[in-house]
C-alpha cells in the first residue's frame, strides 16, 4: 500500500534561551499585505512578528490553521505521512517533541482524535540557512473508525533540551484545514448537483 | 487584458407538468467512500411562501444508489422519479413550484426554485373552497335569525 504524504512548512524558528533574533526571510516592512491563498487583507507587525486581520476596529491574530494548499484522500487502512520542515538557527537540541494530530477544527478549537508523538533533535547551526533544515514526520495509519469530518491537521514542535517552547504555550505550530479527504463509512459527498429532470 | 469569468452552475429551465405525471431528475455528484455502501437519493417539488420552503411531501420520490468504495473522488451519478399526486387526492395543488434533491443521511442537497410548473388539477375543489366562505355565511345567518327573531318576540311579550 503506498504512503500518502501532507508536508507542512513551520517557518523559521529558534531557541528561547538564544535570545537572537530569528533569521530573517524576506524581512518584512510593517503594512498590509494580501495572503495570496486567500486573497485576505492582512497586517503584518515586525515587532510582534506576526500578521493581523482587521475586524470591527480590533486587531485579531491570524490563527495558526491555514487553508490546505492540497488536499489527500485517505481511507481506514491507508498510512498517511505528515512530514514538517523548517529553517533552525541556534545550539544543538535533543528530544524535541513532534506532535501530530489529526481532527476537527471549529469554532472553539481544535477537537484532536488522532495524536502521536515523536522525538527528534535539532542541530547546531550558526547562521541562517537559506532554506528548512530540519524536517521530521510520523506516518499515521487511517483507523476504520474514523470521522469523515477528520479532515484537520495540525503540528506542533517543543521541548527538548534546552527547550524550545512549552507544550502549551508553544509558538511552533502550523496546521491546515479541509486538508483530508476521508473515506470512511459514510460517503463524503461533493458537487452534488440537478444534471436534468424531465417528464417520464 | 484581464477576462472575469465566473463559473456557475447552469440554471434549469422550467417544464410544465400535468398531475399524475412522472418526473425523473437526474444528479451527478463526486464521492469518496471507505466500503461499498448503498444511499436512498430523494426528489421532490417545493413551495415557498413567507414562512420558508415546504416541501410536498406526497408527491416525494426515492431510489437507491450503490457506490463502490473509492478513497480518491469518483463522479457517482443518479436516478429518481416522483409522482406528481393530483391535489384531490391529497397531492399538489396547481402551480409553480421548486425541485429539491437530496442524500439522505448526507449533507448533498441541490434545488432550484421555480422550476415544475404544475397544471391538469380540475377546477371543482378550488371552486367548492372559494364558495366555502360563503356556504358558512349563509349558514351561520341561517342559524341566527331564527334566534334573533325569537328574542325580539319575548321583548315585545314584557
Amino acid at each position: 500500500m503506498t504512503v500518502k504524504t501532507l508536508d507542512l512548512s513551520l517557518k523559521a524558528i529558534r531557541v528561547l534561551q538564544d535570545g537572537s533574533d530569528p533569521p530573517e526571510e524576506g524581512l518584512l516592512l510593517p503594512g498590509w499585505y494580501v495572503d495570496p491563498q486567500t486573497g485576505q487583507r492582512i497586517f503584518y507587525d515586525p515587532n510582534s512578528q506576526k500578521f493581523y486581520t482587521l475586524a470591527g476596529g480590533v486587531y485579531i491574530p491570524l490563527g495558526y490553521m491555514n487553508p490546505a494548499p492540497k488536499q489527500v484522500a485517505v481511507a481506514p487502512g491507508d498510512r498517511l505521512k505528515v512530514t514538517i520542515s523548517f529553517k533552525y538557527t541556534g545550539p544543538a537540541v535533543t528530544g524535541v517533541t513532534g506532535y501530530y494530530c489529526l481532527g476537527i477544527y471549529g469554532t472553539f478549537g481544535f477537537d484532536e482524535r488522532l495524536v502521536q508523538r515523536t522525538t527528534f533533535n535539532l542541530p547546531q547551526v550558526t547562521s541562517p540557512p537559506a532554506s528548512p533544515n530540519v524536517s521530521d514526520s510520523y506516518t499515521f495509519t487511517i483507523p476504520t473508525g474514523i470521522g469523515t469530518n477528520w479532515d484537520d491537521i495540525y503540528v506542533k514542535i517543543f521541548g527538548g533540551s534546552p527547550g524550545i517552547a512549552g507544550e502549551a504555550t508553544t509558538p511552533y505550530l502550523f496546521g491546515y484545514e479541509n486538508a483530508l479527504i476521508i473515506a470512511g463509512i459514510q460517503p463524503n459527498i461533493t458537487e452534488f448537483k440537478i444534471a436534468d429532470f424531465a417528464k417520464v | 487584458m484581464a477576462l472575469d469569468i465566473v463559473l456557475a452552475p447552469m440554471a434549469l429551465e422550467p417544464k410544465t407538468f400535468n398531475v399524475g405525471e412522472k418526473v425523473r431528475v437526474t444528479v451527478s455528484f463526486k464521492y469518496v467512500v471507505g466500503v461499498n455502501t448503498t444511499v436512498k437519493l430523494l426528489a421532490g417539488p417545493y413551495y415557498t411562501n413567507i414562512l420558508g420552503k415546504h416541501l410536498v411531501s406526497t408527491c416525494v420520490g426515492q431510489a437507491e444508489i450503490q457506490l463502490p468504495a473509492s478513497s480518491t473522488p469518483a463522479d457517482g451519478t443518479g436516478t429518481v422519479d416522483f409522482i406528481l399526486i393530483a391535489k384531490s387526492l391529497g397531492g399538489i395543488d396547481n402551480g409553480t413550484y421548486g425541485l429539491r434533491v437530496w442524500i439522505e443521511d448526507t449533507s448533498a442537497v441541490a434545488e432550484q426554485d421555480n422550476v415544475i410548473i404544475v397544471s391538469g388539477n380540475t377546477g371543482s375543489g378550488d371552486m367548492f373552497s372559494a364558495m366555502l366562505p360563503m356556504v358558512m355565511m349563509l349558514l351561520m345567518v341561517g342559524m341566527i335569525a331564527p334566534m334573533t327573531k325569537q328574542l325580539g318576540e319575548g321583548a315585545e311579550e314584557e
